[in-house]
């Protein structure tokens, strides 16, 4: 039945997360050449093999073909299962990397999905899991995705290279998703955000905290961040080079759409290594600029921001493709190249285009130009659901 | 003698104006003043009983939300498709004379012959596609599955027959459409009372089976071989008013009931091999969902198959312009049946034939032939492709001939799809015609020549074919502009004897396809925003014009004209130009994306650009000269750059121009001027709004068919590809994945300025006006301002000096100042506007529930997705929300088995199913199902079985099975009589909820109801856990005190290691377990039991073993079947049918045999009780059974006497004598019985007259006594008199 021309193919390793994704929901088969083919190393990373690993662990029946430099992967989706599962993620890739594909898949299982990730839940590459949990969560449950056993848990923290953190995530199982209008994005009204330290000064969250503060504070006085440190079993795993960065995530909440949701990036520029080896003499100093260029990008997040944002972008296009037949819009910023792939992904996979607008900042001082996209969902329904 | 002839007055008993009479009678006697009773009297109303007036309130509330369905968004189009009325029933009943005489009562037209689908216009607003269905099993299935109403026919003076009842259980499996019963054959009743019982008889059946008041029409008998006018007259009346509910399956799914095919394959693969796969054009009304291009389809009858184009045509049929008047005039009513026959096009198998009397505007009629040699040579050759398709699009333009203008604004669309298909193969790419910069100058000119040969055509209609035919060619010698006439000429050659009309309709056409292609470069340049033409949409017009090349020389040949050849050396060149045109687009677009693409490098070279555009090119038409001249030419186009807008929108003017001037000459060609203004207000709206976004993202939406090839280049998109260069493209194949967007801080954030910025995103900046609190505040002040206190009667006034006078003021200002009374009449409604609001936030809360709350925001959504797209031209639509319900589309199918065209029967409805995703995929489906009660056999497990789930009829292997209380899957041998189970197949997978029907075959008449099972899906899984029991039987060796040696059960010591702990019984009921296996015999182990075993002891373990099911999936392909055979699909034999075949008879086990039950008398031993209990027993209990006495022994034995004679003698007399004593005693004892009997009756008489004569005595003494007592009492009433007597 599934013929030939049923499958897609692509190549090269990346969005690979998007292609497997989409061809677990859409059920067509993915077939993806030239994995690093021209690299010294070439073929899939551990990273990649883990993600594979998970996919085959929350679906039945799928196959998955890898030859033998691992250049090619050929996948052919199962359905989703979803139940109790653990994973150990790859120390290169933060869980964020896995969370956020689990994030579009976990609303169509057969079984409510209960998972236990552990790996990496900070790093400098992918969304923490704070993030996330900031904002990807708040944005499914604008799709009808809720309910008691709909969280995301930090059970302990684990930085690179070490790793040893464990996130808990469980999300209820969905028939039919809601469109959304999601076009204004309102007004922030608070901000709130989390400083996490771990395995230094549980002084350092602190001084974060001030440094951030002194900035936004030009802008809104209702500021409040939330100091997490860490100690001991739930502090990770020590490593040899063990002095890590404490990092710090900030959310602003709008009151029209609670989801107006803006999270900085961790990109904390990569501390010096005269900085890692002694923290007590240089480290305030050097905090301290970190934590003032954040609030700053973090303003720039805002100048971009729509009502979803950039790190989601993906995530909310996915949700409103796979809605009723009905319109969906959301406000976007500008698009990020993931989303744009994403986009042409959802096209091949989905034969959905969206129409896309660009609105110009008018006289308001709300930041740059924000785009409106616009589709109809497919009228996508859980197969995996079991009808009692 | 007139008053004798009047009727008597009689009084009005009911009616309004008996009531009104009633009304005023009543308020003369003045009662009536209140006609509410529960007013006029409040007592009688009044609250008897708390509880039954909550119950009586619970009872209405139950009621009314009874009546409740779940809302859904209302997704019907704006123009809906024609509504499919299915005309079913068994033969002879009357079905195609009800379609006959329904057609003639809309249409005024009479059709003789009817196969397949007829759509007609019934009215404003609908439309209706009308099928028969005969009682084949397989189109019963696949129309109940698209209907949206039924007329069951019944032939009243026989009953119901069983196909009824059939179709009406796959109705509701299906999702029960409206279904309207219709009684025929009522004229064949002599009684009326008969007729009337039988009418009352089969409503009430009918009723049962559908619901109770479903309506049921009668036709009353035929007058001349049709039923009676003023009745079909009615039933077209409710088939119009009809009102729908809308069916789960079919809102969520495309469908499409197909009233057209062409086969588009090459005739030169067919000639090679009449076997080859087909590739198949299919058109149809669009229904249910929106469909996407490229999707998968099924086809019931034939299979899956993947769209390989959809394209949609102006509507064939299309309702009437709104208008004001009631009816429609005989313009509007339309018919169109092109498998009939009817609505301008004939089908045959292998040809085409263009109808165009009846219904249609032309007048001109079929006498005049061509009969020159050209023209006839011409019909002689054999058609290509590109002629069949240049064919089919003029039986579609005849079609849409009477269709309003704004359908046909959708017109010069379709083609460029059409031809599109056609690949660039051969050599002849090269003689190609040129749509760009030349045309662009020279398109003045050419189209005016088109509109005036067309206007020659229409004026020397009586003039012979051929003429117009030289001209033509004559033109196309000198012409840049070739594609259209090419194709205009091939359909010519096809249309075989067709009419003298065709030229002018070829030519209309020929502007059709040209200005299309116009507006498709219009669109294209619209796309890219900026001063560019895309790449894709210059190839387009290649490979348009490309096919009108390809086209022509052929006919070229055929015509034996030697210019062929003389043709091609100017149109290298020109293509040579368009070619340069093109790369010069490219590069300016290039730019312009890389500057709009932030992250993009912007570092691109151009040459890098040019020579890739080349290569692109060069892929396209591999012709060496071309490059070079498009090198030549680069220089030149750098400078049109600049000028390309000017040049479009200077293109478009002339357009208009030119279409005023064609509306001036000839009326036909009015639709050309919206054409050409509507892509002139296109291409300017989506100037102004720059979506460059859009192409960034998707490239160029009409290449959009290459994206499966799975190249790398194509997966990154149409613009990127060419944009980048190839080190780029590596590296951003194998870049990191990640989904964060580091947005490269282009400000200083530290400056004030830069801050200000985003000032406004939060609560503390600025805000809009309607949001602003200061400004709403002042808003409340003025509308709550005044207000009246209720209890005291004060008014209080807010703000009330300065308001009003500045309104005074105001007042005397507005007759100077228009502005400012517009603004006052602006406050005035905003003021109106709030007090509704408050007002109908005040009394509709109360009202308002959870339901009206779903209603209304559902009904919020589906206005939402109506106004969305509907200002945008189709073609763009289409892209977004995928063809809407509604259209005509064209959907060609590639790879469609040879039989399906062979053995192409148009009675049978062909249906295109569309798909949803991983519909497509198969997997193991779980069922509820139940066999019906009409079927006589119980199913099997494991026979193949023919189910209809879905779209797709197909046969598959289903097991069986029932949920045990631990959720444990136990599979069944056979169906349970009255019970649900579960039934679980490997086959497509469908959506959780769907129904589904089964039948053992759908070959034949069976005499017995064919619906062997329902039920409905409910799981879709990839593994299966029906396990079925398995008992493992084993023997003790050797048995000690509580465990036992075991063996026999297992073959190995792994067998016995994996049951380990398993929990084994004996026959008689001893538990145990599983110990240790043993080192021998192989397969032996220790095992515990609670009591000790003997070594007659049995021991079993009970296991489950899991089944597996044969992944058997065989699509029911009644359609490939050859005409008149198409009922007769037989799949997959049962294994009892293949053993009855082969006549195998099946060896029972002995023992499951039956035999005649022996029962032995039981012999039961006495009981014997031990001597020590015996003693023990109270004596009671002791068993009294003596011993048998035993022999007495010899010497206690007495002697027998033996007596003398004359002893003997005595003793006789003795016995004799006391004989003679005994009898007398007797007689004696008897005589004295008697007397005492008599004794005993004398003394019973007298002592009844003993009593008698006592009774009288008493008798007398009472009644003296009575008399003394009432003297008594009467001497006491006079006791004041005589006190003592």
């Amino acid at each position: 039945m599934a013929t030939q021309s049923h499958s897609l193919s692509y190549a090269g390793c990346n969005f690979l997360r998007q292609r497997l994704v989409l061809s677990t929901l859409s059920g067509r088969p993915v077939k993806i050449r030239k994995i690093r083919a021209r690299d010294d190393n070439p073929g899939l990373r551990d990273f990649e093999a883990s993600f594979i690993r998970l996919l085959d662990k929350i679906t039945n029946g799928s196959r998955i073909e890898i030859n033998q430099t691992g250049t090619t992967l050929y996948y052919q989706p199962g359905l989703l299962y979803g139940g109790a599962v653990e994973h150990d993620c790859s120390d290169l890739r933060g869980i964020g990397y896995y969370l956020e594909s689990l994030l579009c898949l976990a609303p169509f299982m057969k079984h409510p999905l209960r998972i236990v990730l552990r790996g990496v839940t900070n790093d400098q590459v992918d969304p923490s899991v704070d993030v996330l949990k900031a904002t990807a969560l708040p944005l499914l449950k604008q799709f009808g995705i809720d309910g008691e056993s709909f969280e995301l848990k930090v059970v302990r923290r684990g930085m690179p290279p070490g790793g040893g953190g464990e996130v808990f995530f469980s999300c209820p199982v969905r028939k039919v998703l809601k469109p959304v209008q999601l076009t204004d994005p309102g007004k922030i009204k608070r901000i709130r955000g989390i400083a996490y330290s771990v395995r230094v000064s549980p002084q350092m969250a602190n001084r974060i905290v001030d440094s951030a503060r002194s900035i936004l504070n030009k802008f809104i006085p209702d500021i409040y961040i939330y100091t997490d440190h860490m100690k001991g079993v739930s502090s990770g795993k020590p490593h040899a080079a063990a002095l890590l960065p404490p990092g710090c995530s900030l959310l602003a909440l709008g009151p029209v759409s609670p989801i107006l949701l803006l999270s900085p990036p961790h990109s904390l520029p990569q501390a010096p290594v005269g900085w890692r080896r002694s923290p007590v003499r240089s480290g305030p100093i050097l905090l301290h600029s970190a934590a003032s260029t954040r609030p700053r990008s973090c303003s720039c997040v805002i100048f971009a921001g729509g009502c979803i944002d950039s790190t989601n972008q993906s995530l909310g296009l996915l949700l409103m493709t796979l809605g009723q037949q009905d319109v969906s819009k959301v406000l976007l910023g500008p698009l990020s190249p993931y989303t744009i792939e994403f986009l042409r992904h959802l096209k091949s996979f989905f034969q959905i285009m969206f129409k896309i607008e660009t609105k110009p900042c008018g006289e308001e001082l709300k930041g740059g130009d924000k785009v409106l996209l616009t589709c109809v969902g497919i009228g996508f329904s859980n197969l995996s659901k079991t009808l009692k | 003698m007139e008053t004798k002839d009047q009727k008597k007055h009689r009084k009005k008993n009911s009616g309004p104006k008996a009531e009104k009479k009633k009304k005023r009678h009543l308020q003369d006697l003045q009662i009536g003043d209140e006609e509410d009773a529960r007013k006029r009297n409040p007592k009688a109303f009044a609250v008897q009983s708390a509880v039954r007036m909550a119950r009586s309130f619970h009872r209405t509330q139950d009621l009314k939300t009874k009546k409740h369905h779940i809302p859904v968004v209302d997704r019907t189009p704006l123009e809906p498709p024609p509504i499919v009325v299915v005309v079913m029933g068994p033969p002879k009943v009357g079905k195609s004379t009800l379609i006959q005489c329904l057609i003639r009562n809309f249409t005024r037209q009479k059709l003789t012959e009817i196969r397949g689908p007829v759509t007609i216009v019934s009215g404003k607003k609908r439309r209706l596609t009308i099928i028969e269905c005969g009682c084949d099993i397989n189109m019963m299935i696949d129309l109940a599955k698209v209907a949206d109403l039924v007329l069951m026919l019944i032939d009243a003076s026989f009953g119901f027959e069983m196909e009824t009842f059939e179709f009406l259980n796959i109705c509701q499996v299906h999702g029960f459409p409206k279904i309207m019963g219709v009684l025929t054959h009522l004229d064949s009743f002599k009684y009326n009372k008969q007729l009337k019982k039988t009418k009352k008889r089969l409503k009430h059946r009918f009723w049962t089976e559908v619901y109770p008041g479903a309506k049921l029409f009668y036709l009353s008998g035929m007058v001349h071989g049709e039923y009676q006018n003023q009745e079909i007259h009615n039933l077209g009346r409710f088939i119009t008013v009809m009102k729908f509910r809308p069916l789960t399956w079919q809102t969520s799914h495309p469908y499409i009931l197909a009233d057209r095919m062409e086969d588009l394959t090459n005739p030169e693969d067919i000639r090679k091999n009449i076997k080859c796969d087909r590739k198949v054009s299919l058109y149809g009304y669009l229904r249910g969902a929106h469909l996407k291009n490229k999707s998968q389809i099924h086809m019931p009858g034939v299979g899956d198959f993947a769209v390989s184009d959809v394209s949609f045509l102006p509507d064939p049929c299309a309702l009437p312009e709104q208008q004001k008047k009631r009816c429609l005039n005989e313009k509007e009513k339309l018919v169109y049946a092109p498998l009939s026959g009817v609505g301008g096009v004939l089908y045959d198998k292998d040809a085409v034939y263009v109808d165009l009397g009846g219904s249609h505007g032309f007048q001109e009629s079929d006498e005049v032939r061509p009969t020159h040699e050209l023209v006839q040579s011409l019909i002689s050759t054999h058609s290509t492709i590109d002629a069949k398709m240049a064919s089919s699009r003029v039986t579609l333009f005849s079609d849409s001939k009477p269709l309003g203008s704004e359908d046909i604004d959708n017109q010069g669309q379709w083609m460029p799809k059409e031809e599109k298909q056609i690949d660039l193969e051969t050599g002849r790419v090269r003689r190609k015609a040129i749509f760009g910069d030349e045309e662009d100058e020279s398109g003045d000119s050419d189209d005016e020549d088109d509109e005036e040969m067309s206007e020659g055509d229409k004026l020397d209609n009586g003039s012979s074919a051929d003429e117009s035919e030289e001209e033509v060619d004559a033109e196309m010698t000198d012409k840049v502009y070739m594609a259209g006439k090419g194709v205009k000429r091939q359909r010519l050659e096809m249309d075989e004897d067709s009419e003298v009309d065709l030229p002018a309709f070829a030519d209309s056409d020929d502007d059709l396809e040209r200005s299309s292609e116009d507006e498709g470069e219009a669109e294209e340049a619209d796309e890219s925003g900026e001063e560019e033409d895309s790449t894709a949409g210059k190839r387009d017009i290649l490979e348009s014009s490309v096919v009108g090349d390809r086209s022509k020389p052929r006919l070229l040949q055929t015509d034996g004209l030697s210019d062929g050849l003389n043709l091609e050396n100017p149109l290298t060149i020109k293509k040579a130009t368009l070619t340069t045109s093109d790369s010069g687009h490219c590069t300016a677009e290039e730019a312009f994306a890389s500057e709009d693409e932030t992250e993009e490098s912007s570092s691109l070279s151009t040459e890098g650009e040019d020579s890739e555009n080349e290569e692109v090119i060069r892929k396209k038409f591999p012709k060496s000269s071309k490059v070079a001249s498009g090198q030549r030419l680069g220089s030149e186009n750098l400078i049109d750059e600049t000028s390309d807008v000017e040049d479009l929108l200077k293109e478009e003017e002339d357009y208009k121009e030119e279409n005023n001037y064609s509306t001036e000459t000839s009326g036909a060609l009015k639709w050309k001027e919206d054409l050409s203004r509507k892509a002139a207000e296109a291409f300017l709206r989506q100037q102004q709004a720059t979506p460059n976004l859009r192409k960034l993202i998707y490239g160029t939406v009409t290449e959009d068919n290459e994206e499966e090839d799975g190249d790398t280049r194509e997966e990154l998109g149409g613009l990127f590809r060419v944009s980048q260069p190839s080190g780029e493209c590596k590296h951003k194949l194998d870049s990191l994945d990640c989904s964060r967007f580091h947005v490269e801080a282009p400000h200083d954030w530290d400056l004030e300025e830069v801050m200000n910025s985003i000032r406004d995103c939060f609560v503390t900046g600025k805000w809009e006006d309607d949001k602003d609190a200061a400004k709403i505040l002042a808003e409340d002040e003025e509308l709550y301002g005044d207000f009246e206190d209720l209890e005291t009667g004060d008014v209080h006034k807010g703000k009330p000096g300065p308001d009003t006078q500045i309104e005074e003021v105001e007042e005397v200002k507005e007759e100077i100042d228009p502005s400012a009374e517009e603004s006052a009449k602006k406050k005035h409604l905003d003021k109106k506007r709030k007090l509704k609001e408050m007002f109908d936030a005040e009394y509709d809360e109360g009202e308002s529930t959870y339901f009206d709350d779903l209603k209304g925001e559902m009904h919020k959504q589906a206005q939402l997705n109506r106004a969305e797209f509907e200002d945008q031209d189709d073609e763009a639509r289409v892209q977004y929300e995928g063809f809407r319900p509604g259209m005509y589309v064209r959907i060609e199918i590639e790879s469609v088995p040879c039989e399906f065209v062979l053995n192409f029967d148009p009675h049978y409805p062909i249906i295109l199913g569309g798909l949803g995703n991983s519909e497509g995929n198969v997997g193991y489906v779980q069922m509820r199902l139940k066999k019906h009660r009409w079927y006589k056999k119980i199913l099997k497990s494991r026979d193949p079985i023919i189910f209809s789930v879905g779209w797709r009829r197909f046969q598959t292997i289903p097991l069986y099975y029932i949920e045990d209380h631990n959720g444990r899957q136990r599979l069944l041998k056979y169906t349970p009589q009255h019970m649900h189970c579960g039934a679980t197949f490997w086959g497509p997978i469908t959506p959780q909820g769907t129904g589904f029907l089964a039948v053992q075959s759908v070959s034949g008449i069976m005499p017995d109801f064919r619906i062997a099972a329902t039920g409905v899906v409910l799981d879709l899984d990839k593994s299966i856990k029906i396990v079925k029991k398995l008992k493992l039987t084993g023997f003790p060796y050797k048995i000690f005190k509580n465990t036992s040696f075991i063996k026999g059960m297992f073959n190995s010591a792994l067998e016995v290691a994996k049951f380990e702990g398993a929990v084994i019984r004996t026959v008689s009921g001893i538990r145990g377990q599983i110990k240790k296996a043993l080192r021998a015999p192989e397969g032996a182990f220790r095992a515990s039991f609670e009591d000790k075993l003997l070594m007659s002891d049995i021991v079993f373990m009970r296991t489950w073993y899991p089944v597996s099911i044969p992944a058997f999936y065989n699509p029911v392909t009644s359609l490939l079947k050859p005409v008149g055979e198409k009922d007769t699909w037989s799949g997959m034999r049962t294994t009892g049918q293949l053993r009855l075949a082969r006549g195998v008879r099946l060896k029972p086990n002995k023992d499951s045999l039956y035999k005649p039950i022996v029962r032995q008398k039981k012999h039961f031993n006495s009981l014997h009780i031990p001597k020590a209990l015996q003693k023990a027993l109270p004596f009671k209990n002791k068993p009294k059974t003596q011993a048998k006495a035993g022999k007495i022994p010899k010497d206690r034995r007495r002697p027998a006497v033996i007596r003398e004679p004359h002893e003997r003698k005595v003793l006789a007399l003795l016995d004799a004598l006391s004989t003679v004593h005994s009898q007398k005693m007797k007689k004696a004892k008897e005589q004295r019985h008697l007397h005492n009997k008599e004794h005993f009756k004398v003394k019973q008489k007298e002592e009844e007259e003993k009593l008698k004569r006592q009774k009288d005595l008493r008798k007398k003494l009472f009644r003296i006594q009575g008399q003394k007592e009432r003297r008594n009492q009467k001497s006491s009433l006079k006791g004041p008199e005589e006190p003592s007597k």
